[in-house]
């Protein structure tokens, strides 16, 4: 008889331990190449807020403070919850695995539902570069730079979330179908690296595009 | 699988502490810092990435190569965002070099 966690281990492998090693060091690899996807536009919004600082801190006053707070305790409660899966996992608690991946996934529509608000609030308010950016003034110009950055980033955020739910759909039925076990349970924690890290570019975001005029508003 | 890992208790005391640190965020984004509203808001979000990376992702509970990878795109990211800005913010330094 076969186990499921031989299977699990392919044959290029001495062991469970060392494909569990490359295979993570495989993820950080794939995150660090996403620094420099990410990494590109960070830099394009230094860059333009130190040209354009006055238009850049009005601009962010704009933006729809509280709702980019909340949606940071949001994100944060949703890592939380795939920090408990991957614990839960790791320890061979199936059903609770399940629960947690269920409930991160759940939290992380919610963020994308208050996400989505927001930017329809800013289309409502004629923000949005290339659709209907309207912003009377002398920086009007330079606050559509602002705008325009903060639609590229938080829609190549929201992107990576719902490929991040992508992947927790699949590792929930992966889980429930038993391919997943206490022996062999890589796959999860390498899901949990990658919804992390899209928590982590999101903290960042707030910092850069809510915080420097919030107290404009 | 001997390694260390973090405890129940250590994700939901990083948790507590990364919830704080949200609300002490927005809530010092309130006050008019002038130029600092930026650097103290980017400072504390470091601090939040930092202990996402530490405890949720157990960034240095695995081995020193997985370390040196991460180092690596942080690395990484700041020659890109340093060359740049080396030429951006140096480019009105002389009469000659006007945009």
């Amino acid at each position: 008889m076969v186990s499921a966690s031989s299977l699990a281990l392919r044959q290029q492998f001495n062991n469970p331990a060392q494909q569990r090693e490359t295979v993570t060091l495989g993820m950080w690899i794939f995150l660090a190449t996403e620094v420099m996807l990410f990494g590109a536009l960070f830099t394009a919004y230094s860059v333009y807020r130190i040209y354009y600082t006055p238009a850049f801190t009005h601009a962010s006053g704009e933006m729809e403070y509280w709702m980019g707070a909340v949606n940071t305790a949001v994100l944060i409660c949703s890592s939380f919850t795939m920090a408990l899966g991957v614990h839960s996992a790791e320890a061979g608690k199936k059903r609770l695995t399940v629960l947690f991946l269920l409930l991160t996934m759940l939290i992380g529509c919610i963020f994308l539902g208050i996400k989505f608000w927001e930017h329809y609030r800013h289309y409502l308010d004629h923000k949005v570069p290339g659709i209907n950016f309207q912003e009377a003034g002398a920086l009007g110009p330079r606050e559509q730079m602002f705008f325009f950055l903060y639609f590229a980033m938080t829609g190549l955020h929201a992107f990576h979330m719902l490929v991040g739910l992508g992947v927790l759909s699949v590792m929930v039925l992966r889980v429930v179908f038993g391919s997943i076990s206490r022996e062999y349970h890589t796959p999860i924690e390498i899901a949990g690296l990658y919804w992390h890290f899209v928590d982590v570019i999101w903290v960042v975001l707030f910092a850069i595009f809510y915080i420097p005029g919030a107290h404009l508003r | 699988m001997s390694e260390h890992r973090p405890t129940v208790k250590t994700y939901a005391l990083t948790w507590g502490i990364l919830l704080a640190l949200t609300l002490l965020t927005s809530l010092i984004g309130l006050v008019d810092l002038g130029p600092f509203s930026l650097a103290v808001g980017v400072v504390i979000a470091l601090i939040k990435a930092s202990l996402i990376a530490i405890f949720f992702m157990h960034a240095l509970y695995g081995s020193k190569l997985i370390r040196v990878v991460a180092a690596g795109g942080v690395a990484w990211f700041l020659i890109l965002l340093g060359i740049t800005l080396a030429d951006y913010l140096t480019r009105n330094w002389y009469p000659f070099a006007q945009r």
